[in-house]
């Protein structure tokens, strides 16, 4: 009976999300900017993924003596994702990493589309569901007595995960808005940290025309009182392009890596910091960052 | 040798007993009644001393006829229980051919009936000719498709088969068709073919075709003629320039009711939900906009430009759009697709 129940909801699911005017390109690409959207790629198309995040702008890192971040790299990714079907895809990356403190970071993940907003149906969000993962695979540190995880005593505590349930919807057709509930759990962290990080994302999304966009994106994060004082929450805004074939993407955000297993967390840059010399708010600890996907048909 | 006088009586009376019958009934069994209108017009042209096509298929496989729809509906099938391997990736053939008639006239080659017809019948207003009736062509890749293929039309003009593998290779950035891909195909084109019932014959021309064996042979010449007169033996192909900006109208005194026909059953053909290219499109402003932006220009995104010349397949980037010859959408339909552009961005 359960299955029969599941092979029906199964059903129903992917009968909903095939045919009808299904509302299209909610978010462009299958990125919002740091985090997923509820996009994903079309049957047998595999995209080939650079991402770069340079060094802070300004600030007391930025500036130009690094050519305003520039110089630097704060995270690297390569990846490769494909869709299975129009509702299913996965991708595998490789992450050079923060430094702070994962290095050397593969990612994976599944995404599924479970609801495609369509307004003859009667469906009034796009919902999918994306599960993750990450693993590094740099050399342990040998000192065992540092308060930092780098050591990683068992082979599990390199690895971490996390589950995000992404809900949109599109306002007509320039505003597209969503929703991003985020759970990030990590084997392994600091004394002061915990484990399990929940974090309800949200972005926003404007068309200015047909091939250019303006995004908002923000992953407020909760965690128990006391615990994780350090961290701030990834703020990111980006300006699209969006050409044929092509979607590229200027990103200015705070935080600086890829996967949720770093942004989420991990993110301790703050848009607006005390100076550390003259004690006074300056504007500096973000940085630009890029993303572009290039769409081959197999 | 009363048996043989019985046996002889019995044979009298079995030879005898067709005038027994009514005359109703002599009538029936004296008379072969023809239904032409359901014949194939390749038999009846052969029936009346023509020659046969030379891609002619005496006896039409069933299987071949599903392999081939199929393969041309797919771009692959189901062989000895695997899925074979695509033709092409990045397109099928009914992206731009159709499989039903495409004109009430099937004489007619005028965009403007084509389009008629198509919204008529819900059909979609594509860039190349329909496969309904392709069996009985004997012409293909005309005009100006050498402009684009060069001496790749030289051995597909008068060839069928050619003519697929060209398009199977080329035009579908595919590769060559097997033997029995071709086979199966060629089988389907079959089962696409005219029948007398679509030429739209007059009533004595139908009867001649029924008293075919009491014609003379310069009768039967003359009726080879007006049968096939009565369709087109090879689709025209013109291209165009793009369309020089002192020329073009913007849409002024355009249709924008044919021109959203033109927009959702040829554009939205392929770009609607991505379907067939990267480039989505919807009936939306933001889409119209910056068509109407670039109506002024010589770019891929100006519909003068994009339209008239499609773009390239290239190293990379194998997807490609296809031209809209005159034949397959004239000046005034595009014209009537700007005024819908302009109405839709709201200019």
């Amino acid at each position: 009976m359960k299955l029969k129940t599941l092979a029906l909801l199964l059903a129903t699911t992917l009968s909903t999300t095939s045919f009808g005017q299904d509302v299209q390109e909610t978010f462009s690409g299958t990125r919002i900017l740091n985090g997923h959207s509820t996009e994903t790629l079309k049957a047998n198309i595999l995209q080939f993924r650079i991402e770069h995040r340079f060094g802070d702008l300004a600030g007391a890192n930025g500036g130009i003596n690094n050519f305003f971040g520039f110089d630097q790299a704060a995270d690297i990714r390569f990846a490769f994702e494909y869709g299975i079907t129009d509702q299913l895809m996965i991708g595998l990356g490789r992450n050079k990493g923060t430094g702070d403190p994962y290095s050397g970071l593969l990612d994976g993940f599944v995404k599924y589309r479970v609801l495609t907003q369509n307004a003859e149906k009667k469906i009034p969000l796009n919902v999918a569901i994306i599960a993750s993962s990450t693993l590094t695979y740099a050399k342990a540190f040998e000192d065992q007595t540092l308060n930092v995880i780098q050591n990683y005593p068992e082979f599990a505590h390199r690895m971490a995960y996390s589950t995000q349930i992404n809900i949109s919807r599109k306002f007509g057709e320039r505003l597209s808005v969503a929703l991003m509930p985020t759970y990030v759990h990590r084997n392994y962290v600091r004394a002061d940290d915990v484990n399990g990080v929940f974090a309800l994302g949200t972005a926003v999304r404007f068309r200015l025309s047909k091939q250019y966009g303006l995004i908002g994106e923000y992953y407020p994060t909760f965690s128990k009182e006391g615990f994780r004082s350090e961290f701030s929450n990834s703020l990111s805004f980006g300006f699209e392009w969006i050409t044929n074939g092509h979607d590229f993407k200027i990103v200015l955000t705070n935080s600086r890596g890829f996967t949720e297993s770093q942004f989420i967390p991990y993110t301790f840059s703050r848009w607006i910091d005390e100076d550390e010399v003259t004690g006074k708010n300056v504007v500096g600890q973000f940085r630009l960052g890029f993303s572009i996907a290039r769409d081959f048909k197999l | 040798m009363k048996r043989v006088q019985l046996f002889l009586l019995v044979v009298l009376i079995i030879g005898t007993s067709a005038i027994l019958l009514d005359s109703e009934s002599q009538e029936l069994v004296s008379k072969r009644q023809m239904n032409v209108e359901e014949m194939s017009m390749e038999d009846v042209l052969v029936m009346l001393g023509d020659d046969t096509l030379i891609h002619s298929i005496n006896i039409m496989d069933a299987e071949k006829v599903k392999t081939g729809e199929d393969l041309v509906r797919n771009g692959s099938t189901i062989r000895n229980g695997k899925k074979t391997e695509r033709i092409s990736k990045h397109f099928v053939c009914t992206d731009c051919h159709n499989l039903t008639s495409e004109f009430k006239d099937i004489s007619s080659q005028a965009p403007e009936d084509r389009l008629a017809f198509a919204t008529a019948n819900n059909l979609p207003f594509l860039p190349a000719s329909t496969f309904w009736g392709i069996y009985n062509r004997t012409s293909f890749y005309n005009k100006d498709y050498e402009k684009k293929y060069v001496d790749l039309v030289i051995a597909a003009r008068d060839s069928l088969e050619n003519a697929v593998q060209v398009c199977a290779k080329y035009c579908s950035s595919g590769r060559y068709l097997e033997d029995w891909e071709l086979e199966s195909i060629m089988h389907y084109y079959k089962s696409l073919e005219l029948k007398i019932k679509d030429l739209d014959l007059p009533e004595p021309i139908l009867k001649s075709i029924r008293m075919y064996g009491q014609l003379q042979p310069t009768e039967k010449s003359e009726l080879i003629s007006t049968i096939k007169e009565s369709y087109v033996h090879g689709y025209d192909a013109t291209f165009l320039e793009t369309m020089r900006k002192d020329e073009r109208m913007y849409g002024k005194d355009g249709d924008a009711k044919k021109g959203e026909e033109i927009y959702e059953k040829s554009c939205l053909h392929c770009h609607g939900g991505s379907r067939v290219t990267y480039m989505n499109l919807s009936k939306s402003k933001l889409d119209a906009k910056l068509f109407w932006k670039n109506r002024k220009n010589y770019s891929d995104y100006s519909l003068y430009q994009i339209i008239r010349h499609g773009t390239f397949a290239k190293t990379g980037r194998q997807q490609y759009m296809p031209l809209f010859t005159e034949e397959k959408m004239s000046d005034t339909q595009l014209n009537d697709l700007m005024a819908y552009i302009k109405q839709l961005a709201g200019k």
